[in-house]
Protein backbone atom coordinates (compact mmCIF):
# COMPACT_ATOMS: atom_id res chain seq x y z
CA UNK A 1 0.00 0.00 0.00
CA UNK A 2 2.05 3.49 -1.07
CA UNK A 3 1.44 6.40 0.81
CA UNK A 4 2.34 10.03 -0.15
CA UNK A 5 6.27 11.11 -0.64
CA UNK A 6 7.73 14.06 -0.44
CA UNK A 7 8.52 13.36 -4.18
CA UNK A 8 4.71 12.67 -4.92
CA UNK A 9 4.22 16.04 -2.88
CA UNK A 10 6.63 17.89 -4.67
CA UNK A 11 4.91 17.11 -8.14
CA UNK A 12 1.47 17.84 -7.04
CA UNK A 13 2.42 21.17 -5.74
CA UNK A 14 4.54 22.10 -8.53
CA UNK A 15 1.33 21.35 -10.86
CA UNK A 16 -0.74 23.62 -8.33
CA UNK A 17 1.40 25.89 -8.50
CA UNK A 18 2.00 26.53 -12.37
CA UNK A 19 -2.10 26.02 -12.98
CA UNK A 20 -2.40 28.92 -10.34
CA UNK A 21 -0.06 31.56 -11.58
CA UNK A 22 -1.76 31.07 -15.27
CA UNK A 23 -5.09 31.12 -14.42
CA UNK A 24 -5.11 34.24 -12.67
CA UNK A 25 -2.45 35.90 -15.20
CA UNK A 26 -4.64 35.66 -17.58
CA UNK A 27 -7.46 37.62 -16.01
CA UNK A 28 -5.85 41.20 -16.98
CA UNK A 29 -7.14 39.94 -20.94
CA UNK A 30 -10.92 40.15 -19.36
CA UNK A 31 -12.31 43.43 -20.76
CA UNK A 32 -16.04 42.69 -21.91
CA UNK A 33 -18.77 40.07 -21.27
CA UNK A 34 -18.09 38.21 -24.27
CA UNK A 35 -14.29 37.83 -23.32
CA UNK A 36 -15.69 35.79 -20.21
CA UNK A 37 -18.31 34.00 -21.23
CA UNK A 38 -17.10 32.77 -24.93
CA UNK A 39 -13.30 34.16 -24.69
CA UNK A 40 -13.94 36.91 -27.04
CA UNK A 41 -14.74 34.17 -29.73
CA UNK A 42 -10.60 33.41 -30.44
CA UNK A 43 -10.37 29.76 -29.41
CA UNK A 44 -8.69 27.68 -32.02
CA UNK A 45 -8.65 24.28 -33.10
CA UNK A 46 -6.25 22.52 -30.49
CA UNK A 47 -6.95 24.73 -27.82
CA UNK A 48 -10.47 23.67 -28.13
CA UNK A 49 -9.74 20.13 -27.98
CA UNK A 50 -7.91 20.66 -25.13
CA UNK A 51 -10.16 22.06 -23.24
CA UNK A 52 -12.91 19.84 -24.39
CA UNK A 53 -11.25 16.61 -23.48
CA UNK A 54 -9.91 18.34 -20.14
CA UNK A 55 -13.19 19.54 -19.31
CA UNK A 56 -15.53 16.25 -20.39
CA UNK A 57 -12.86 14.12 -17.95
CA UNK A 58 -13.42 14.66 -14.21
CA UNK A 59 -12.27 12.55 -11.18
CA UNK A 60 -16.61 11.90 -11.01
CA UNK A 61 -16.28 11.09 -14.61
CA UNK A 62 -13.01 8.68 -13.81
CA UNK A 63 -15.10 6.69 -10.74
CA UNK A 64 -18.58 6.11 -12.60
CA UNK A 65 -16.65 5.07 -15.79
CA UNK A 66 -13.96 2.52 -13.39
CA UNK A 67 -17.89 1.48 -11.83
CA UNK A 68 -19.17 0.55 -14.80
CA UNK A 69 -15.83 -1.55 -15.56
CA UNK A 70 -15.89 -3.04 -12.32
CA UNK A 71 -19.41 -3.73 -12.54
CA UNK A 72 -20.51 -4.16 -16.31
CA UNK A 73 -17.09 -5.40 -17.78
CA UNK A 74 -15.89 -4.03 -21.02
CA UNK A 75 -19.34 -3.79 -22.05
CA UNK A 76 -19.66 -0.59 -19.38
CA UNK A 77 -17.54 1.30 -21.52
CA UNK A 78 -20.74 1.15 -24.51
CA UNK A 79 -21.82 4.86 -23.62
CA UNK A 80 -18.25 6.06 -24.80
CA UNK A 81 -18.60 3.99 -28.18
CA UNK A 82 -22.19 6.05 -28.54
CA UNK A 83 -20.63 9.35 -27.68
CA UNK A 84 -17.82 9.27 -29.92
CA UNK A 85 -20.18 7.99 -32.99
CA UNK A 86 -22.89 10.86 -31.80
CA UNK A 87 -19.95 13.51 -31.67
CA UNK A 88 -18.33 12.83 -34.73
CA UNK A 89 -20.98 12.75 -36.67
CA UNK A 90 -22.52 16.22 -35.86
CA UNK A 91 -19.46 17.38 -35.89
CA UNK A 92 -18.97 15.94 -39.40
CA UNK A 93 -22.59 16.86 -40.89
CA UNK A 94 -23.10 20.43 -38.81
CA UNK A 95 -25.95 19.32 -37.42
CA UNK A 96 -27.28 21.93 -34.98
CA UNK A 97 -24.05 23.34 -34.31
CA UNK A 98 -23.63 24.93 -37.25
CA UNK A 99 -26.83 27.09 -37.41
CA UNK A 100 -25.73 27.67 -33.49
CA UNK A 101 -22.85 28.78 -33.95
CA UNK A 102 -23.32 31.36 -37.00
CA UNK A 103 -26.48 32.61 -35.17
CA UNK A 104 -23.39 34.28 -33.27
CA UNK A 105 -25.54 33.42 -29.86
CA UNK A 106 -23.60 33.19 -26.69
CA UNK A 107 -25.79 30.45 -25.54
CA UNK A 108 -28.90 28.42 -26.19
CA UNK A 109 -31.76 29.49 -24.48
CA UNK A 110 -30.64 33.12 -26.71
CA UNK A 111 -31.16 31.48 -30.11
CA UNK A 112 -34.72 29.90 -28.77
CA UNK A 113 -35.86 33.45 -28.22
CA UNK A 114 -35.71 33.84 -31.98
CA UNK A 115 -37.57 31.39 -32.90
CA UNK A 116 -39.75 30.79 -29.67
CA UNK A 117 -40.05 34.53 -27.83
CA UNK A 118 -38.55 35.46 -24.57
CA UNK A 119 -40.20 33.35 -22.00
CA UNK A 120 -39.52 29.90 -23.64
CA UNK A 121 -35.74 31.59 -23.80
CA UNK A 122 -36.27 31.85 -19.52
CA UNK A 123 -37.55 28.82 -19.19
CA UNK A 124 -34.73 26.91 -21.54
CA UNK A 125 -32.71 28.74 -18.96
CA UNK A 126 -34.26 27.72 -16.00
CA UNK A 127 -34.47 24.20 -16.84
CA UNK A 128 -30.66 24.25 -17.79
CA UNK A 129 -29.41 25.63 -14.48
CA UNK A 130 -31.42 23.12 -12.85
CA UNK A 131 -30.40 20.01 -14.54
CA UNK A 132 -26.67 21.56 -14.81
CA UNK A 133 -26.56 22.36 -10.81
CA UNK A 134 -28.27 19.05 -9.65
CA UNK A 135 -25.72 17.19 -12.03
CA UNK A 136 -22.17 18.71 -10.68
CA UNK A 137 -23.50 18.93 -7.21
CA UNK A 138 -22.03 15.43 -6.67
CA UNK A 139 -18.99 15.97 -8.59
CA UNK A 140 -17.38 17.17 -5.24
CA UNK A 141 -17.96 14.76 -2.93
CA UNK A 142 -16.95 12.12 -5.55
CA UNK A 143 -13.51 13.87 -6.05
CA UNK A 144 -12.86 13.78 -2.51
CA UNK A 145 -13.76 9.98 -2.24
CA UNK A 146 -11.19 9.35 -4.88
CA UNK A 147 -8.07 11.48 -3.69
CA UNK A 148 -9.10 9.97 -0.16
CA UNK A 149 -9.17 6.21 -1.45
CA UNK A 150 -5.87 6.55 -3.36
CA UNK A 151 -3.18 8.26 -0.99
CA UNK A 152 -4.87 6.68 1.83
CA UNK A 153 -6.24 10.34 3.73
CA UNK A 154 -7.75 10.95 6.90
CA UNK A 155 -11.50 11.08 5.53
CA UNK A 156 -11.87 14.23 8.37
CA UNK A 157 -10.00 15.88 5.92
CA UNK A 158 -12.35 15.55 2.84
CA UNK A 159 -14.76 18.89 3.23
CA UNK A 160 -11.63 20.69 4.14
CA UNK A 161 -9.58 19.14 0.67
CA UNK A 162 -12.24 19.68 -1.26
CA UNK A 163 -13.42 23.34 0.17
CA UNK A 164 -9.86 24.53 -0.47
CA UNK A 165 -9.13 22.74 -4.07
CA UNK A 166 -12.83 24.91 -5.30
CA UNK A 167 -11.64 28.19 -4.06
CA UNK A 168 -8.64 27.64 -5.82
CA UNK A 169 -10.49 27.34 -9.36
CA UNK A 170 -13.66 29.29 -8.04
CA UNK A 171 -10.33 32.36 -7.95
CA UNK A 172 -9.12 32.31 -11.19
CA UNK A 173 -12.42 31.53 -12.90
CA UNK A 174 -14.13 34.48 -11.43
CA UNK A 175 -11.17 36.57 -12.17
CA UNK A 176 -10.36 35.42 -15.80
CA UNK A 177 -13.68 33.23 -16.90
CA UNK A 178 -13.89 31.33 -19.94
CA UNK A 179 -9.75 32.60 -21.00
CA UNK A 180 -8.54 31.13 -17.48
CA UNK A 181 -10.79 28.47 -17.93
CA UNK A 182 -8.74 27.31 -21.39
CA UNK A 183 -5.30 28.12 -20.62
CA UNK A 184 -5.76 26.04 -17.80
CA UNK A 185 -7.66 23.41 -19.09
CA UNK A 186 -4.32 23.18 -21.82
CA UNK A 187 -2.23 22.76 -18.66
CA UNK A 188 -4.47 20.42 -17.24
CA UNK A 189 -5.49 18.28 -20.41
CA UNK A 190 -1.48 17.88 -20.52
CA UNK A 191 -0.42 17.05 -17.20
CA UNK A 192 -4.09 14.69 -16.75
CA UNK A 193 -3.35 12.82 -20.41
CA UNK A 194 0.05 11.87 -19.03
CA UNK A 195 -0.97 10.51 -15.82
CA UNK A 196 -3.69 8.33 -17.56
CA UNK A 197 -1.68 7.23 -20.10
CA UNK A 198 1.44 6.53 -17.77
CA UNK A 199 -1.12 4.59 -15.12
CA UNK A 200 -3.10 2.42 -17.75
CA UNK A 201 0.37 1.00 -19.14
CA UNK A 202 1.36 0.69 -15.60
CA UNK A 203 -1.60 -1.76 -14.98
CA UNK A 204 -1.62 -3.58 -18.76
CA UNK A 205 2.30 -4.47 -17.57
CA UNK A 206 0.96 -5.62 -14.20
CA UNK A 207 -2.07 -7.28 -14.50
CA UNK A 208 -1.50 -8.41 -18.46
CA UNK A 209 -4.53 -8.91 -20.56
CA UNK A 210 -5.27 -12.06 -19.52
CA UNK A 211 -5.97 -11.61 -16.29
CA UNK A 212 -8.36 -8.73 -16.94
CA UNK A 213 -9.91 -10.65 -19.78
CA UNK A 214 -10.17 -13.71 -17.24
CA UNK A 215 -11.69 -11.63 -14.24
CA UNK A 216 -14.54 -10.35 -16.79
CA UNK A 217 -15.64 -13.50 -17.70
CA UNK A 218 -15.47 -14.96 -14.61
CA UNK A 219 -17.59 -12.12 -12.73
CA UNK A 220 -19.88 -11.11 -15.50
CA UNK A 221 -19.67 -14.07 -18.56
CA UNK A 222 -20.84 -12.74 -21.68
CA UNK A 223 -22.58 -9.76 -20.74
CA UNK A 224 -19.06 -8.27 -19.58
CA UNK A 225 -18.23 -7.53 -23.27
CA UNK A 226 -21.64 -7.85 -24.82
CA UNK A 227 -24.06 -4.75 -23.46
CA UNK A 228 -27.23 -7.13 -24.82
CA UNK A 229 -26.12 -9.91 -23.31
CA UNK A 230 -26.05 -8.18 -19.64
CA UNK A 231 -28.43 -8.24 -17.16
CA UNK A 232 -27.92 -4.70 -15.57
CA UNK A 233 -27.99 -3.19 -19.36
CA UNK A 234 -29.50 -4.64 -22.63
CA UNK A 235 -31.52 -2.62 -25.22
CA UNK A 236 -32.96 -0.26 -23.24
CA UNK A 237 -29.90 1.05 -21.26
CA UNK A 238 -28.02 1.39 -24.82
CA UNK A 239 -31.08 2.98 -26.46
CA UNK A 240 -30.99 5.52 -23.17
CA UNK A 241 -27.81 5.92 -23.69
CA UNK A 242 -27.77 6.66 -27.56
CA UNK A 243 -30.00 9.25 -26.85
CA UNK A 244 -28.29 10.46 -23.80
CA UNK A 245 -25.36 11.13 -25.67
CA UNK A 246 -26.44 12.75 -28.74
CA UNK A 247 -28.37 15.03 -26.82
CA UNK A 248 -25.21 15.98 -24.66
CA UNK A 249 -22.76 16.57 -27.91
CA UNK A 250 -25.90 18.70 -29.24
CA UNK A 251 -26.76 20.53 -26.19
CA UNK A 252 -24.73 19.82 -22.84
CA UNK A 253 -23.50 23.27 -21.63
CA UNK A 254 -19.97 22.42 -21.23
CA UNK A 255 -19.89 20.98 -24.95
CA UNK A 256 -21.70 23.32 -26.55
CA UNK A 257 -19.52 26.14 -25.04
CA UNK A 258 -16.51 25.25 -26.85
CA UNK A 259 -18.70 25.38 -29.82
CA UNK A 260 -19.71 29.07 -28.94
CA UNK A 261 -16.64 30.20 -28.26
CA UNK A 262 -14.75 28.76 -31.61
CA UNK A 263 -13.66 31.26 -34.02
CA UNK A 264 -16.19 29.97 -36.80
CA UNK A 265 -18.58 27.53 -37.14
CA UNK A 266 -15.57 25.67 -39.28
CA UNK A 267 -13.56 25.31 -36.04
CA UNK A 268 -16.11 23.96 -33.55
CA UNK A 269 -16.90 21.36 -35.87
CA UNK A 270 -13.32 20.22 -36.58
CA UNK A 271 -12.98 20.37 -32.28
CA UNK A 272 -15.84 17.99 -32.09
CA UNK A 273 -14.88 15.54 -34.95
CA UNK A 274 -11.23 15.73 -33.76
CA UNK A 275 -12.48 15.34 -29.99
CA UNK A 276 -14.95 12.27 -30.53
CA UNK A 277 -12.53 9.31 -30.05
CA UNK A 278 -11.14 10.71 -26.48
CA UNK A 279 -14.73 9.72 -25.26
CA UNK A 280 -14.22 6.03 -26.09
CA UNK A 281 -10.69 6.56 -23.71
CA UNK A 282 -12.74 8.93 -21.78
CA UNK A 283 -14.87 5.29 -20.97
CA UNK A 284 -12.62 2.71 -21.64
CA UNK A 285 -9.03 4.04 -19.94
CA UNK A 286 -10.99 4.25 -16.63
CA UNK A 287 -12.62 0.98 -17.38
CA UNK A 288 -9.92 -0.73 -17.59
CA UNK A 289 -8.87 0.41 -13.89
CA UNK A 290 -12.35 -0.71 -12.62
CA UNK A 291 -11.53 -4.30 -14.73
CA UNK A 292 -8.17 -3.98 -12.68
CA UNK A 293 -9.84 -3.70 -9.46
CA UNK A 294 -12.09 -6.39 -10.48
CA UNK A 295 -9.04 -8.96 -10.87
CA UNK A 296 -6.75 -7.56 -8.13
CA UNK A 297 -8.63 -7.26 -5.11
CA UNK A 298 -9.80 -10.11 -2.73
CA UNK A 299 -13.55 -10.31 -1.87
CA UNK A 300 -12.83 -8.68 1.87
CA UNK A 301 -10.90 -5.39 -0.32
CA UNK A 302 -13.94 -4.45 -1.73
CA UNK A 303 -15.83 -1.68 -0.83
CA UNK A 304 -19.72 -2.01 0.06
CA UNK A 305 -19.66 0.70 -2.80
CA UNK A 306 -18.01 -0.57 -6.05
CA UNK A 307 -17.27 2.78 -6.78
CA UNK A 308 -14.47 2.98 -4.52
CA UNK A 309 -12.99 -0.25 -6.39
CA UNK A 310 -10.78 1.49 -8.55
CA UNK A 311 -9.36 4.26 -5.96
CA UNK A 312 -8.19 1.34 -3.38
CA UNK A 313 -6.86 -0.75 -6.08
CA UNK A 314 -4.28 2.19 -7.56
CA UNK A 315 -3.92 2.66 -3.69
CA UNK A 316 -2.23 -0.65 -3.66
CA UNK A 317 -0.51 -0.95 -6.88
CA UNK A 318 1.16 2.97 -7.58
CA UNK A 319 4.97 3.65 -6.79
CA UNK A 320 5.68 6.42 -5.09
CA UNK A 321 5.85 9.15 -8.03
CA UNK A 322 3.94 8.00 -10.13
CA UNK A 323 1.22 8.43 -7.21
CA UNK A 324 1.90 12.31 -7.20
CA UNK A 325 1.65 12.08 -10.98
CA UNK A 326 -2.02 10.45 -10.72
CA UNK A 327 -2.82 12.97 -8.28
CA UNK A 328 -1.71 15.73 -9.89
CA UNK A 329 -3.51 14.23 -12.78
CA UNK A 330 -6.49 13.21 -11.33
CA UNK A 331 -6.86 17.36 -9.54
CA UNK A 332 -6.40 18.75 -13.27
CA UNK A 333 -9.03 16.65 -14.45
CA UNK A 334 -11.29 17.49 -11.30
CA UNK A 335 -10.14 21.64 -11.52
CA UNK A 336 -10.68 22.14 -15.93
CA UNK A 337 -14.34 20.13 -14.74
CA UNK A 338 -15.35 22.00 -12.03
CA UNK A 339 -14.09 25.58 -13.63
CA UNK A 340 -15.86 24.57 -16.62
CA UNK A 341 -19.08 24.10 -15.34
CA UNK A 342 -19.27 27.00 -12.75
CA UNK A 343 -18.62 29.01 -15.85
CA UNK A 344 -20.82 27.52 -18.42
CA UNK A 345 -23.78 27.92 -16.07
CA UNK A 346 -23.22 30.90 -14.65
CA UNK A 347 -22.94 32.22 -18.46
CA UNK A 348 -26.88 30.99 -18.54
CA UNK A 349 -28.09 32.29 -15.22
CA UNK A 350 -26.72 35.42 -16.47
CA UNK A 351 -27.41 35.95 -20.38
CA UNK A 352 -31.02 33.99 -20.24
CA UNK A 353 -32.34 34.25 -16.46
CA UNK A 354 -31.63 37.78 -15.93
CA UNK A 355 -32.17 38.78 -19.22
CA UNK A 356 -35.60 40.36 -18.58
CA UNK A 357 -33.80 42.06 -15.65
CA UNK A 358 -31.43 42.95 -18.33
CA UNK A 359 -34.16 45.28 -20.49
CA UNK A 360 -31.81 48.03 -20.57
CA UNK A 361 -28.35 47.62 -22.16
CA UNK A 362 -26.16 46.73 -19.08
CA UNK A 363 -22.17 48.48 -18.68
CA UNK A 364 -19.81 45.69 -19.39
CA UNK A 365 -18.32 46.34 -16.13
CA UNK A 366 -21.39 45.57 -14.59
CA UNK A 367 -22.15 42.53 -16.61
CA UNK A 368 -18.49 41.37 -15.64
CA UNK A 369 -19.21 42.04 -12.03
CA UNK A 370 -22.52 39.70 -11.81
CA UNK A 371 -21.07 36.98 -14.14
CA UNK A 372 -18.25 36.64 -11.49
CA UNK A 373 -21.36 37.01 -8.59
CA UNK A 374 -22.89 34.37 -9.80
CA UNK A 375 -19.72 32.08 -11.05
CA UNK A 376 -18.88 32.65 -6.24
CA UNK A 377 -22.79 31.75 -5.72
CA UNK A 378 -22.77 28.55 -7.66
CA UNK A 379 -19.30 27.13 -5.85
CA UNK A 380 -21.22 27.76 -2.76
CA UNK A 381 -23.67 25.69 -3.97
CA UNK A 382 -21.21 22.48 -5.09
CA UNK A 383 -19.75 23.27 -1.34
CA UNK A 384 -23.67 22.81 0.23
CA UNK A 385 -25.17 20.18 -1.86
CA UNK A 386 -21.78 18.02 -2.80
CA UNK A 387 -21.92 17.59 1.05
CA UNK A 388 -25.54 16.43 1.77
CA UNK A 389 -26.73 14.48 -1.41
CA UNK A 390 -26.77 10.65 -1.28
CA UNK A 391 -26.70 9.15 -5.09
CA UNK A 392 -29.10 5.94 -4.98
CA UNK A 393 -27.73 3.29 -8.05
CA UNK A 394 -25.01 3.43 -9.54
CA UNK A 395 -23.24 7.82 -10.30
CA UNK A 396 -23.68 6.89 -14.06
CA UNK A 397 -27.54 6.83 -14.11
CA UNK A 398 -28.16 9.66 -11.52
CA UNK A 399 -26.11 11.53 -14.08
CA UNK A 400 -27.83 10.32 -16.67
CA UNK A 401 -31.49 11.48 -15.01
CA UNK A 402 -30.32 14.79 -13.65
CA UNK A 403 -28.86 15.63 -16.91
CA UNK A 404 -32.18 14.57 -18.86
CA UNK A 405 -34.25 16.98 -16.94
CA UNK A 406 -32.79 19.38 -19.81
CA UNK A 407 -31.25 17.48 -21.84
CA UNK A 408 -34.69 15.53 -23.71
CA UNK A 409 -36.21 19.05 -23.90
CA UNK A 410 -33.35 21.61 -24.64
CA UNK A 411 -32.17 19.35 -28.04
CA UNK A 412 -36.15 18.89 -29.00
CA UNK A 413 -36.38 22.90 -28.81
CA UNK A 414 -32.46 23.04 -30.46
CA UNK A 415 -33.57 20.21 -33.68
CA UNK A 416 -37.26 21.89 -34.01
CA UNK A 417 -35.86 25.91 -33.61
CA UNK A 418 -33.11 24.64 -36.73
CA UNK A 419 -34.86 22.57 -39.03
CA UNK A 420 -38.56 22.57 -38.36
CA UNK A 421 -40.64 25.66 -39.69
CA UNK A 422 -44.09 24.73 -38.09
CA UNK A 423 -42.33 24.04 -34.39
CA UNK A 424 -43.64 27.00 -32.39
CA UNK A 425 -43.58 28.29 -28.43
CA UNK A 426 -46.69 26.17 -27.55
CA UNK A 427 -44.83 23.08 -28.94
CA UNK A 428 -41.37 24.25 -26.67
CA UNK A 429 -43.03 25.16 -23.35
CA UNK A 430 -45.02 21.59 -23.68
CA UNK A 431 -41.53 20.36 -24.08
CA UNK A 432 -39.92 21.68 -21.56
CA UNK A 433 -42.40 20.74 -18.87
CA UNK A 434 -42.48 17.22 -19.76
CA UNK A 435 -39.04 16.52 -20.44
CA UNK A 436 -38.15 18.38 -17.09
CA UNK A 437 -41.00 17.05 -14.83
CA UNK A 438 -40.16 12.90 -15.88
CA UNK A 439 -36.66 13.31 -14.76
CA UNK A 440 -37.56 14.70 -11.27
CA UNK A 441 -40.65 12.36 -10.61
CA UNK A 442 -38.21 9.44 -11.21
CA UNK A 443 -35.65 11.20 -9.15
CA UNK A 444 -38.16 11.43 -6.29
CA UNK A 445 -40.02 8.02 -6.68
CA UNK A 446 -36.29 6.70 -6.23
CA UNK A 447 -36.48 8.19 -3.13
CA UNK A 448 -40.10 7.17 -1.39
CA UNK A 449 -43.23 5.62 -2.49
CA UNK A 450 -44.23 1.73 -3.00
CA UNK A 451 -42.39 2.24 -6.80
CA UNK A 452 -39.00 2.36 -5.54
CA UNK A 453 -37.70 -0.72 -6.20
CA UNK A 454 -39.19 -0.97 -9.58
CA UNK A 455 -38.16 2.80 -10.86
CA UNK A 456 -35.06 1.50 -9.84
CA UNK A 457 -35.01 -1.51 -11.93
CA UNK A 458 -36.47 0.44 -15.03
CA UNK A 459 -34.53 3.95 -15.10
CA UNK A 460 -33.25 3.18 -18.74
CA UNK A 461 -37.02 2.75 -19.99
CA UNK A 462 -38.43 5.87 -17.71
CA UNK A 463 -35.44 7.76 -19.09
CA UNK A 464 -36.16 6.47 -23.10
CA UNK A 465 -39.78 7.57 -22.06
CA UNK A 466 -38.84 11.05 -21.24
CA UNK A 467 -37.27 11.33 -24.27
CA UNK A 468 -40.17 9.91 -26.54
CA UNK A 469 -42.79 12.03 -24.76
CA UNK A 470 -40.78 15.02 -25.17
CA UNK A 471 -40.32 15.04 -28.41
CA UNK A 472 -44.02 14.32 -29.11
CA UNK A 473 -45.77 17.09 -26.75
CA UNK A 474 -43.09 19.31 -29.02
CA UNK A 475 -45.05 18.57 -32.41
CA UNK A 476 -48.67 18.09 -30.41
CA UNK A 477 -48.02 21.54 -29.02
CA UNK A 478 -47.40 23.12 -32.01
CA UNK A 479 -49.70 21.36 -33.95
CA UNK A 480 -52.40 22.85 -31.63
CA UNK A 481 -51.18 26.46 -32.18
CA UNK A 482 -53.38 28.05 -34.45
CA UNK A 483 -50.94 29.60 -37.21
CA UNK A 484 -51.63 33.40 -37.71
CA UNK A 485 -53.08 33.83 -41.37
CA UNK A 486 -50.88 33.20 -44.07
CA UNK A 487 -47.92 32.11 -42.56
CA UNK A 488 -46.74 28.43 -43.07
CA UNK A 489 -44.28 28.23 -40.63
CA UNK A 490 -43.85 28.79 -37.02
CA UNK A 491 -43.72 31.89 -34.19
CA UNK A 492 -41.20 33.62 -36.15
CA UNK A 493 -41.25 32.17 -40.21
CA UNK B 1 10.12 -6.14 -28.49
CA UNK B 2 9.12 -9.31 -29.12
CA UNK B 3 7.31 -9.32 -25.40
CA UNK B 4 5.55 -5.96 -26.53
CA UNK B 5 4.25 -7.93 -29.66
CA UNK B 6 2.97 -11.11 -28.49
CA UNK B 7 1.06 -8.38 -25.51
CA UNK B 8 -0.64 -7.12 -28.34
CA UNK B 9 -1.46 -10.49 -30.44
CA UNK B 10 -2.75 -11.82 -27.04
CA UNK B 11 -5.32 -8.33 -27.23
CA UNK B 12 -6.51 -9.16 -30.69
CA UNK B 13 -6.56 -13.08 -30.13
CA UNK B 14 -8.38 -12.68 -26.68
CA UNK B 15 -11.75 -10.70 -27.67
CA UNK B 16 -10.58 -8.96 -30.69
CA UNK B 17 -13.12 -6.21 -30.23
CA UNK B 18 -12.31 -4.54 -27.12
CA UNK B 19 -8.42 -5.83 -27.73
CA UNK B 20 -8.50 -4.14 -30.59
CA UNK B 21 -10.29 -0.77 -29.46
CA UNK B 22 -8.07 -0.67 -26.22
CA UNK B 23 -4.72 -1.02 -28.30
CA UNK B 24 -6.19 1.89 -31.03
CA UNK B 25 -7.23 3.98 -27.86
CA UNK B 26 -3.89 3.95 -25.79
CA UNK B 27 -2.06 4.47 -29.77
CA UNK B 28 -4.47 7.26 -30.23
CA UNK B 29 -4.41 8.68 -27.29
CA UNK B 30 -0.31 9.08 -26.77
CA UNK B 31 -0.23 10.72 -29.83
CA UNK B 32 -2.97 13.44 -29.86
CA UNK B 33 -1.94 14.31 -26.03
CA UNK B 34 2.08 14.97 -27.70
CA UNK B 35 0.06 16.97 -30.54
CA UNK B 36 -2.23 18.90 -28.92
CA UNK B 37 0.22 19.73 -26.08
CA UNK B 38 2.46 21.59 -29.23
CA UNK B 39 -0.08 22.69 -31.03
CA UNK B 40 -2.58 24.04 -28.38
CA UNK B 41 0.44 26.29 -26.93
CA UNK B 42 0.44 27.97 -30.49
CA UNK B 43 -3.49 28.31 -30.00
CA UNK B 44 -3.06 30.17 -27.15
CA UNK B 45 -0.27 32.34 -28.09
CA UNK B 46 -2.29 33.68 -31.10
CA UNK B 47 -5.08 34.33 -29.12
CA UNK B 48 -3.56 36.05 -26.41
CA UNK B 49 -2.09 37.94 -29.11
CA UNK B 50 -5.19 38.47 -30.68
CA UNK B 51 -6.66 40.04 -27.75
CA UNK B 52 -3.99 42.49 -26.78
CA UNK B 53 -4.49 43.84 -30.86
CA UNK B 54 -7.99 43.89 -29.88
CA UNK B 55 -7.54 45.63 -26.45
CA UNK B 56 -6.23 48.78 -27.31
CA UNK B 57 -9.59 50.14 -28.05
CA UNK B 58 -11.02 48.92 -25.15
CA UNK B 59 -10.38 49.83 -21.32
CA UNK B 60 -9.77 47.51 -18.30
CA UNK B 61 -12.39 46.37 -16.38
Amino acid sequence: MTSLTVLDGGIIAIYLLITMVAGVAIRRYVRRVEDFIVAGREMNVYLGIASLAATEFGIVTCMYAAQNGFDKGFAGAVPGLLTFAAMFLVGYTGFCVKPLRDSGVMTIPELFEKKFGPRVRWAAGVVIVLGGLLNMGVFLRMGGDFLVNVAHLDPRYLEVMMTALLVGVAIYTILGGMLSVLVTDFLQFVVMSAGLIVTTFLILGKVGWGALVDAVEVHHGAGGFNPFANPTMGWSYVIFNALLNTAAVLTWQTQIARVLAAKDSATGRKVYTRTSFFFVARWLVPGIWGIAALALLTPEQVPQDSILAMPRMLGMVLPAGLMGLLIAAMLAADMSTDASYMLTWSSVIYNDILAPFRRTKWSEKKGLFWNRTIVALIGVFLLVYGLWYKIEGDAWTYLGITGTIYLSSISTLLVACCYWKRANSWGAAAAILFGALMPVATLILQKVGPWRAWVKENEASCMIAVYATTAVAMIVGSLLKPQPKGSTAGDKP
Amino acid sequence: MTTVLDAILTMLQDHWFWGATTLICLAWYSTVTVYVAIRGAADIRAMLRRLRRGASSTKPV
